[in-house]
């Protein structure tokens, strides 16, 4: 899933308080499971923002909204449309996919991002929550024992460890763990240790993001125009 | 009725009231000195002056005491009353100059000081005869005659009058002498406003001051008194042996007062037959009583307590509210000694009996008073520190450790109080013997009383034809604790002997599994049922709200103005009806509610009055039967939370009142109807183990009538019992694990399946699945589980245990070894080995009791026989102690070892070599052993607990044995509804403590059981799944394991599981889960009408 | 600011509520500040059902619990003590004084010291509210070290 956390408060206060009427947009896929953006995080901001415009003396409105996904047309229904309309601004909670989707269906409102996307990662335990896949266009996780060496070694090394792992953790931060160490571990319990001996070649990057925004396309499930539904 | 104006309000008033009753109505305040709301009212000290300025004749009149006429019109502050209050309180300064009170109302009426004019009045010329009385200090006296009346007109006997003219005239009894006719009730000291009264005065035979037992004798109560403040009921009682009325038949002033009328003097004891079928004994225990050790004081020396008496100092409702003080000076002492064994373990007081707790209670003692005061210095001095139960071991090394607290191993021999100061010094043998004997000071001095025998035990035992021991207790049969001689009696808890907080509760529950095996075939024949008329659906209509303000007697209304109260809630939206009754709870309230409930069509009713703790379920009943669902129900506290806390502040008071209905009401309007659902219980229970634990609680519930699934993993019932040949008392093991063996192949519910373990559980209590494995593959279905899944003994990794047939471990010599012949022979026994060491830092509990036996067995049969037991502390809890003594009579030689410096034994030719320290001699020690014998710990099945742990969430310990809901009070309930545990798998024990906790597990299951459905729903949480991300939070953060994911990929809450914590609710980040009855827009709505002035629209019902 | 402060506590039901009926039977004065809302566990406390006790106008909210050990739903209080913990920090983001948020342990024994602790955070909030800098008295709960999203970790 995508992981987010909300932006600073000061920041957000900012913004909302430039207006005279903010809604607060939550999404209630990703970033609800991550705790950054769902309908808690969206009241939690409310509450806040509430207090904060009383304790500094100004006077701004704010009304609150979540829908399922804010990257999916169809989920921006009547009822949000409606209360869009009715603000003079939104802070979405969504991903920064979100953030543009409303931001490109309401081109006249003024969209502000409520959160910094961050990663695509997993939930290890509650609460914490770590970065495990670069989206780099070609996976090549399978060749490493099922450890992405791209988004879990800080230089994205492909042939073993560079010089500043130690005691297993990377040099960059002392609570993360080397890559390379858990790569070279798991394969050797695997009894696969031998495949790290060949050479792996520069990687095909022009997947990942050297080649601009990338779109997939399914033609077989596109819908005719004739067919579409009015979004 | 009246309507008058006072201060410019308008109030109406039932005729017969006085203008103070009047003001009160409006929450304005009169002062008042000789007015007491139970004695008839004389007008006499004039503090209460107010002025009539219309409607009647106007001038200054006494509130208290002038009727409210129709009309007038009344100022309670106006100059004229003002110069007058400060006239009066100038005089009796004069004439009472120490009195606080007067003093109070000086300063408020900014009275400037004013010379006396006379010298104050002394109460002592030095002259006075022996028998003349002295009841009231003329220096406090204002000459109110407060007292006067109560006694003429409330009690009766009219002991004191006014005597003396002028400037002599006082408060005397008749020719100031004691008095035949004073009753000593103390009335008049209790309604004196300044407290000039000593009703010890009065009397020949003055009022006596009756200690206060809850309190163990620390301070004093009244004869009619609540005995302690979570009594339930929260009523008063009457101490017929003390009570005046009871002894004089005077007095009688609690039932003339009273205005529930509730006092009844002629209730008398009644003699009732009931028809039983079976019958527990559960009279507990005495405390030994202290006196009897004359040595140490008590009684003597004011700072010498009992524990139990310590116990109430550091409770927050006890004597001193939790401030740690010693009784003498009410100083905070610093330095704390407690004397264990004061009353056990002691041939002098006949008591050779260990009392089994006394040891970690002083530990809990002195944890609990450096937790109130960090910088106390607690000492206890002590035999044998025996913390055996579990957990205990680790709460002692927690209280060493963490808490400072010292231990010293030695018995104090005497005390002796300070000259000045009370402060007490123990004498004392310290120690390894270097220091000899010392003196130590101490602040207070606590002794840590034994557990006895009820001195009622004797006579009930006598009628319930049970034997007792020679120390008194209820003596239990051999295995069978709950089980006395007499079929159908049974025993719990300290009737049967000193026992700990589990052991009494595990002993009640397998009491009552017994009594269930007894009737099993009669169950259920003598329960009621309440019948309710069918509930009225109310889904789609407006909230229509009753409110029912209660007075509770004066309780309330004594502070909160109800009446007030009352009007104000009938302005609130959606509240169509309220009233103010004097006690809701009446029965006649009770009807009425229904007949309101009806004649109105209130759809919610909301009560304000007392705590929803103990009357929410009454007001809920009356509910039902009127045909709406007790859910649509709401309580407002004005009296715990309100009249009661704040007393003085009627006006404060009031405006909160009106706040929490407020808020009631907010909630109230959104509350529906909750419906409860039956779910079906499958009467069957899996009992994983065959060991004795295992058999006993499946033949426990076979026996009622329940299937049972008995799995064993091994091809062999019996466990680790069939290496066990007797028990401490001689009884023979083998011959009861036959026994038990053959009756549950015998009994036809029980299935059993050897070989087998399981492989997985699913569902819920009353409703599980398990799969087996193994040799059966089997699928059942049964409403429990109980886990019996036994621990093993410790394999020794050194003392050369396994290179040397000579060493041994206490089980191997148990089983194979006690024959043997050991004439001149040398066996040296080594405690704690696998037990309170880094590896595995808990008790064993059973070591010391095996190792004592086995030693006995080879001393009675081999006296020529050396018997060494090196040891750290012998833990031979409640009556194994005898068997301790005796085998130390018998000539077996105990070496205290210190905890740190564990014997070595070494090869010696075709013998052993056994070097120990000996801490009583402070030297090393070599014992020439033939054989060594190491008391090895009991280990928990690390691997298949953890794996069940898994399967089934049922929580394990840090050392890895199976963890209980709650340490002392649920000792064989996991969290986790439906599964219980019992024998070796919950924490080492004795095979009969074993027995009882597995008779415990199946009565605690026969609960479940026994029923045909369970209630599920109520206040449970509510998955949206609309709003669900099914994100998993409510399922990590749920240790019930109520939440799960569905067939749909939404959350959703197994309601037989939920325990309503609301905990989900709080956690989860789509806000998709509500905790019925207390949902985030239920909660809002309470706060919010509450902190606003109104119900706000915002939160109103959709 | 108002005179009077008000101050909603949120109770649970097993201790700190039981703690506030027993401080009644015992007729333990305190200030009439204090609204309590019952609750079955501290658990059930979120952060925003404490931010909105501010937004609606409370001056002071205290959250009353078991004592570590003793909750009735196991660890319900210790899930509470930390989400506190994060309303205090979320308040603070927003420019109210966080110590105007306290969490307490409460035993259901304790009626005298549910007097006192009314008492002395009523006492708090009115410094709060008169401008003056209360500092966190010695009888509030410990706060953990928070990281980001402590709150939610088990």
């Amino acid at each position: 899933m995508i992981v987010a956390e909300r932006k600073l408060f000061d920041d957000l206060y900012a913004k909302a308080s430039k207006h005279k009427k903010v809604l607060l947009l939550g999404c209630g896929t990703c970033v609800t499971v991550c705790m950054a953006g769902g309908e808690k995080e969206v009241d939690i901001l409310d509450s806040q923002l509430k207090l904060a415009s009383r304790e500094r003396g100004d006077d701004f409105e704010v009304t609150t909204h979540t829908i399922v996904r804010q990257c999916d047309d169809e989920f921006f229904d009547e009822e949000t449309s409606r209360k869009i309309a009715a603000a003079d601004a939104v802070i979405t909670l969504a991903c920064g996919v979100g953030v543009q989707f409303c931001s490109e269906k309401y081109p006249e409102k003024r969209v502000y991002a409520g959160v910094n996307t961050v990663f695509y990662g997993a939930t290890v335990e509650q609460g914490l929550w770590e970065e495990r896949c670069a989206g780099c266009g070609e996976c090549i996780v399978d060749q490493f024992a099922g450890i992405c060496p791209v988004a879990r070694c800080a230089k994205s090394l492909m042939n073993g460890p560079c010089g500043g792992s130690s005691n297993g953790k990377c040099e960059v931060d002392k609570e993360t763990d080397c890559a390379w160490a858990l790569i070279v571990k798991r394969m050797k319990e695997l009894g696969t240790l031998e495949e790290l001996s060949e050479i792996t070649l520069p990687k095909d990057w022009s997947t990942s993001r050297d080649g601009g925004p990338r779109r997939i396309v399914h033609e077989s499930l596109r819908l005719d125009e004739g067919t579409k539904k009015e979004g | 009725m009246p309507v008058l104006t006072i201060d410019g309000q308008t109030v109406e008033v039932e005729k017969g009231k006085t203008l103070l009753d009047a003001a009160k109505e409006l929450n304005i305040e009169i002062p008042t000195l000789c007015h007491h709301w139970a004695v008839p009212e004389a007008g006499a000290c004039r503090i209460c002056v107010v002025e009539i300025k219309a409607g009647g004749r106007p001038g200054l009149v006494p509130a208290c005491s002038y009727p409210a006429e129709d009309g007038l019109v009344i100022e309670t502050y106006s100059d004229r009353v003002v110069q007058s209050r400060r006239m009066t309180l100038a005089l009796m300064i004069n004439r009472a100059p120490r009195a606080g009170v007067i003093m109070e109302l000086a300063e408020q009426y900014q009275l400037p000081s004013i010379p006396l004019k006379s010298p104050p009045h002394s109460t002592s010329d030095g002259h006075t005869p022996e028998d003349t009385a002295e009841p009231c200090d003329t220096d406090l006296c204002i000459m109110c005659g407060l007292c006067v009346r109560v006694c003429r007109e409330v009690i009766g006997p009219e002991a004191t009058c006014f005597s003396g003219r002028g400037i002599e005239r006082e408060i005397a009894t008749p020719y100031k002498q004691l008095s035949d006719v004073c009753i000593g009730c103390g009335a008049c000291a209790f309604v004196c406003p300044t407290g000039a009264i000593d009703p010890a005065q009065f009397s020949p035979n003055p009022l006596a001051s009756i200690p206060h037992e809850f309190n163990a004798q620390l301070g004093d109560r009244r004869p009619i008194h609540i005995p302690y403040a979570q009594a339930v009921p929260l009523v008063p009682v009457i101490d017929t042996e003390n009570c005046i009325h009871f002894q004089t038949d005077g007095c009688g002033a609690c039932s003339k007062i009273c205005p529930a009328n509730a006092i009844d003097y002629e209730i008398k004891d009644r003699e009732q037959d009931l028809n039983v079928g079976a019958i527990v004994l559960t009279g507990g225990f005495d405390a030994f009583d202290a006196a009897r050790k004359s040595e140490y004081g008590f009684g003597r020396y004011p700072n010498v307590l009992t524990a139990m008496q310590f116990e109430r100092i550091l409770s927050a409702s006890g004597p001193t509210e939790g401030h740690l003080a010693r009784p003498s000076d009410h100083k905070k002492p610093n330095r704390i000694a407690w004397i264990q064994c004061v009353g056990s373990r002691d041939a002098a007081c006949g008591n050779t009996y260990c009392s089994s707790v006394c040891c970690m209670y002083a530990t809990k003692e002195a944890i609990v008073a450096k937790e109130h005061e960090a910088d106390v210095e607690a000492t206890i001095f002590y035999i044998d520190l025996r913390a055996f139960g579990k957990g205990f071991e680790s709460f002692y090394n927690r209280a060493k450790e963490e808490h400072s607290v010292r231990y010293v191993r030695s018995q104090v021999s005497s005390i002796k109080e300070t000259p000045a100061g009370n402060n007490l010094i123990l004498r004392y043998v310290a120690e390894g013997n270097s220091k000899g004997l010392v003196e130590e000071e101490f602040d207070m001095v606590v002794l840590s009383v034994g557990l006895e025998a009820q001195a009622t035990t004797a006579e009930m035992a006598a009628i319930a034809g049970v034997n007792c021991n020679q120390f008194g207790f209820a003596e239990s049969q051999p295995f069978l604790q709950p089980l006395s001689n007499r079929e159908g009696v049974f025993l719990s808890g300290a009737v049967s002997g000193p026992k700990d907080i589990p052991e009494t509760v595990m002993q009640s529950s397998a009491a009552a599994a017994k009594v269930g095996e007894l009737l099993a075939p009669v169950r259920g024949t003598e329960v009621k049922v309440s019948e309710y008329p069918p509930e009225r659906d109310v889904t789609g209509e407006e909230p229509r709200i009753g409110v029912f303000v209660c007075h509770c007697g004066i309780n309330i209304s004594s502070v909160v103005n109800v009446t007030e109260v009352s009007e104000y809630i009938r302005s609130l939206p959606n509240v169509v009806y309220t009233e103010h009754t004097i006690f809701t709870c009446s029965q006649d309230t009770q009807e009425r509610m229904k007949e309101v409930i009806k004649e109105h069509n209130l759809n919610r009713v909301i009560v304000a009055s007392c705590t929803p703790r103990t009357h929410e379920p009454l007001f809920q009943e009356t509910m039902r039967q009127a045909g709406l669902n007790k859910c649509l129900f709401e309580m407002a506290d004005i009296r715990e939370q309100c009249s009661w806390v704040h007393k003085d502040n009627p006006v404060a008071a009031t405006a909160k009142a009106k706040d929490l209905v407020r808020g009631s009401v907010g909630k109230s309007r959104l509350l529906e109807p909750i419906q409860f659902r039956k779910v079906g219980v499958t009467k069957a229970a899996l009992v994983v183990g065959g060991g004795i634990s295992g058999m006993t609680a499946a033949l426990a519930l076979g026996k009622q009538g329940f299937k049972v699934c008995l799995v064993e993993k091994t091809g062999e019932l019996g466990g680790n019992l069939r290496t066990l040949k007797t028990s401490m008392e001689g009884y023979d093991w083998q011959e009861f694990l036959k026994e038990t063996i053959e009756q549950v192949k015998a009994q036809p519910e029980i299935d059993i399946v050897l070989n087998s373990e399981i492989d997985e559980v699913t569902g819920f209590v009353g409703n599980f699945t398990t799969k087996l494995k193994g040799e059966s593959t089997a699928e059942f279905k049964h409403g429990v589980i109980l886990l019996a899944t036994g621990a093993d003994e410790y394999q020794p990794q050194a003392f050369e245990y396994g290179q040397s047939d000579r060493v041994v471990t206490q089980r191997e010599l148990a089983a194979e070894r006690i024959d043997d012949n050991y004439d001149g022979k040398t066996v040296v026994m080594i405690q704690c080995v696998g037990s309170r060491d880094k590896e595995h830092p808990y008790c064993s509990r059973v070591c010391c009791g095996t190792a004592v036996k086995n030693a006995l067995d080879i001393k009675t049969r081999h006296p020529s026989a050396n018997v060494y037991i090196l040891y750290r502390e012998i833990r031979t809890y409640e009556f194994k102690e005898l068997y301790y003594r005796k085998a130390r009579e018998l000539g077996v030689k105990f070496i205290h070892f210190p905890d740190e410096a564990y014997p070595n034994v070494s090869g010696n030719g075709s013998g052993m070599l056994v070097t120990v320290r000996d801490t009583v001699l402070d030297r090393d020690i070599d014992l020439k052993a033939d054989l060594v014998v190491l008391s090895a710990g009991i280990i928990p099945n690390t691997v298949s607990n953890r794996r069940l742990s898994e399967m089934m969430k049922a929580a394990l310990n840090e050392d890895n044995f199976f963890m209980e809901a709650h340490v002392k009070l649920r000792p064989v309930d996991f969290a986790n509804e439906g599964i219980f545990v019992c024998g070796l798998a919950h924490s080492p024990k004795y095979t009969e403590e074993n027995v009882t906790q597995a008779l415990a597990a199946a009565g605690r299951a026969a609960v479940i059981l026994s029923k045909e459905a369970l209630e599920v729903g109520g206040v449970v949480s509510h998955v949206d799944p609309d709003k669900c991300a099914t994100c998993l939070t409510c399922v990590r953060e749920c240790i019930y394991e109520a939440p799960f994911v569905n067939a749909d990929g939404k959350a959703e809450i197994e309601e037989a599981k939920c325990q309503g914590c609301g905990n989900c609710a709080a956690a989860c980040p789509a806000e998709a889960i509500q905790l019925r009855t207390f949902t985030d827009r239920q909660e809002r709505a309470l706060f919010m009408s509450m902190l606003r002035e109104e119900v706000p629209a915002g939160v109103g019902p959709e | 600011m108002k005179n009077e402060p008000t101050i909603i506590a949120f109770c649970c039901h097993y201790c700190a509520f039981t703690a506030a009926d027993l401080a009644g039977t015992m007729r333990k004065q305190y200030p009439t500040n204090i609204r309590i809302v019952r609750i079955p566990c501290t658990g059930k406390v979120s952060e925003n059902m404490v931010l909105q006790a501010f937004v609606e106008g409370a001056d002071g909210v205290m959250v009353a619990g078991c004592e570590i050990g003793s909750c009735h739903f196991i660890q319900g209080n210790v899930r509470a003590v930390k989400r506190v913990a994060h309303a205090k920090k979320l308040l603070e983001e927003t420019g109210v004084n966080p110590d105007r948020l306290e969490f307490y342990h409460v035993a259901a024994s304790q009626g005298p010291l549910f007097a006192t602790t009314s008492a002395e955070f009523t006492e708090r909030i009115k410094q709060l509210n008169a401008g003056g800098k209360a500092s966190a008295d010695t009888t509030s709960a410990e706060t953990p070290q928070e990281t980001v999203h402590d709150s939610s970790r088990t």
